[in-house]
């Protein structure tokens, strides 16, 4: 039910190219509606990898103003707002995983705003609760192991070395558990995911 | 390598945990726009962003909106929202019709209000082209590469908290949460405390209402030669000395 108004929103609403054409021009209240469309993935996926309510509004300031200002280099006809968003706002996230345990900060830059176009148009799939529940479902279909391993890559922004020595697991096992992962979670959702 | 050899790494380098030579293969396949690796890393990228989405749903605190939004110099709650050079043309449009339409002693009165609010607008203007300065600065500072980043406050309950990064070119970046609001006649002063040296006075700074506060210091610094970067509340004007223990202070 929560996301029902956004979903509204994005039925009636203007669209993700539209947004970043307004946000381009420098438009504040352009940059509200981006905030009131995403804030609360941003901020749920945010405190899920640092797991502190303070440090999560910090980087979540953080992540748009970053957006705020990255913005002009941004396609707006391709779309895939969204994606790069929750892409900007896991890199802030596990930067600072990373600083506090004493890694130094941006040693490690993920895929981000490297190449728009690999960014499609989801904003639907994002907001649509069905379709966010058909891969939390293939996530719990998983093994604890192949669950775990995608759990501390994409939240915790671990290495395939780092997680097989988190795990006590020889490294070839850890690569084979995530490549398996990885193709369950394809076969499992199936069209969810056009490739 | 070919496309059809880093069809299976696609999803490893959207999760940023491919390794070499993958990685560096498809990075070099994307800046060529390649026609099979663009198309492949974007069905990649839905998987991994879906599994983002699937993040325990959680509900940001009403202040976090107004903090984005006026960290960008915007403003909540209006509709109208003027950039501030169209209110000096709506100024200057006012001040001409009020000149051209009305009876001259109606004209004066309405021109010296037109003057006071055009006054008004181009400090406000002033006031946010600084404010966009120092943000350029902010952000100057944090894409340094190499840049140190200190956490300070987290392990208090009601702690002022937040983080300051240096940049040997740049300069600091003070990002702090939860102070107190300074009492009437008072500032923050920051201040930047060398090894085996005296503080130096690094600017002054006021909290926003919500307790938040950004402070540049810009320019070159010496990031190994400091031992701490603190925090004190001073006299309006500042001080050279600080004249009050630290509200915090981060060790480097």
């Amino acid at each position: 039910m929560l996301l029902l108004p956004l979903l509204l929103a994005i039925e009636f609403g203007e669209s993700d190219a539209d947004l970043v054409r307004r946000l381009q021009r420098r438009d504040p209240r352009a940059m509200a509606e981006l905030y009131d469309r995403y804030g609360r993935l941003v901020y749920a996926l945010i405190l899920r990898v640092v797991r502190d309510g303070g440090i999560a509004e910090d980087l979540v300031q953080e992540t748009f103003l970053r957006v705020w200002n990255r913005v002009q280099g941004f396609e707006a006809e391709r779309g895939g707002l969204g994606p790069w968003l929750l892409a900007v706002a896991r890199n802030r996230a596990i930067d600072y995983l990373r600083s506090a345990a004493g890694r130094m900060r941006n040693a490690v830059e993920l895929p981000e705003t490297d190449h728009p176009a690999v960014f499609t148009d989801m904003e639907k799939e994002l907001l649509n609760s069905d379709r966010v529940r058909r891969v939390r479902v293939a996530l719990e279909k998983l093994s604890a192991n192949h669950r775990a391993v995608i759990e501390l890559a994409y939240f915790e922004g671990l290495s395939q070395a780092e997680m097989a020595v988190k795990m006590g697991e020889p490294l070839g096992t850890v690569k084979t558990w995530v490549r398996t992962a990885l193709k369950s979670l394809r076969d499992e959702l199936g069209t969810a995911v056009t490739a | 390598m070919n496309c059809d050899e880093l069809r299976d790494h696609y999803e490893l380098y959207t999760l940023g945990i491919a390794e070499d030579p993958e990685d560096g293969e498809i990075r070099a396949h994307l800046e060529r726009a390649c026609p099979t690796c663009v198309p492949g890393v974007r069905g990649a990228r839905e998987l991994i962003t879906l599994i983002g989405a699937t993040a325990p749903a959680a509900e940001p605190p009403a202040r976090l909106r107004k903090r984005v939004l006026a960290s960008i110099g915007g403003q909540t709650g209006s509709r109208w929202n003027w950039s501030p050079v169209w209110a000096a043309v709506a100024a200057g449009a006012l001040i001409a019709a009020v000149v051209f339409n009305v009876s001259a002693h109606r004209a004066s009165a309405e021109l010296a209000r037109a003057s006071a609010e055009l006054q008004r607008v181009q400090a406000e203007f002033a006031a946010r082209t600084r404010e966009l300065a120092r943000l350029d600065e902010a952000f100057a500072i944090l894409n340094q590469p190499n840049v140190k980043q200190v956490v300070f406050g987290g392990g208090a309950p009601q702690p002022p908290r937040g983080r300051v990064f240096l940049d040997p070119r740049r300069g600091v970046l003070l990002v702090a949460s939860n102070l107190p609001p300074t009492p009437s006649g008072k500032i923050y002063e920051m201040w930047v405390i060398p090894k085996g040296g005296k503080p130096v006075p690094a600017g002054l700074f006021q909290s926003s209402a919500d307790g938040s506060a950004v402070h540049v210091l810009p320019g070159p610094v010496d990031v190994a030669g400091t031992a701490a970067v603190a925090v004190t509340v001073e006299v309006a004007a500042g001080a050279q000395v600080p004249n009050l223990p630290p509200v915090f202070a981060a060790a480097l």
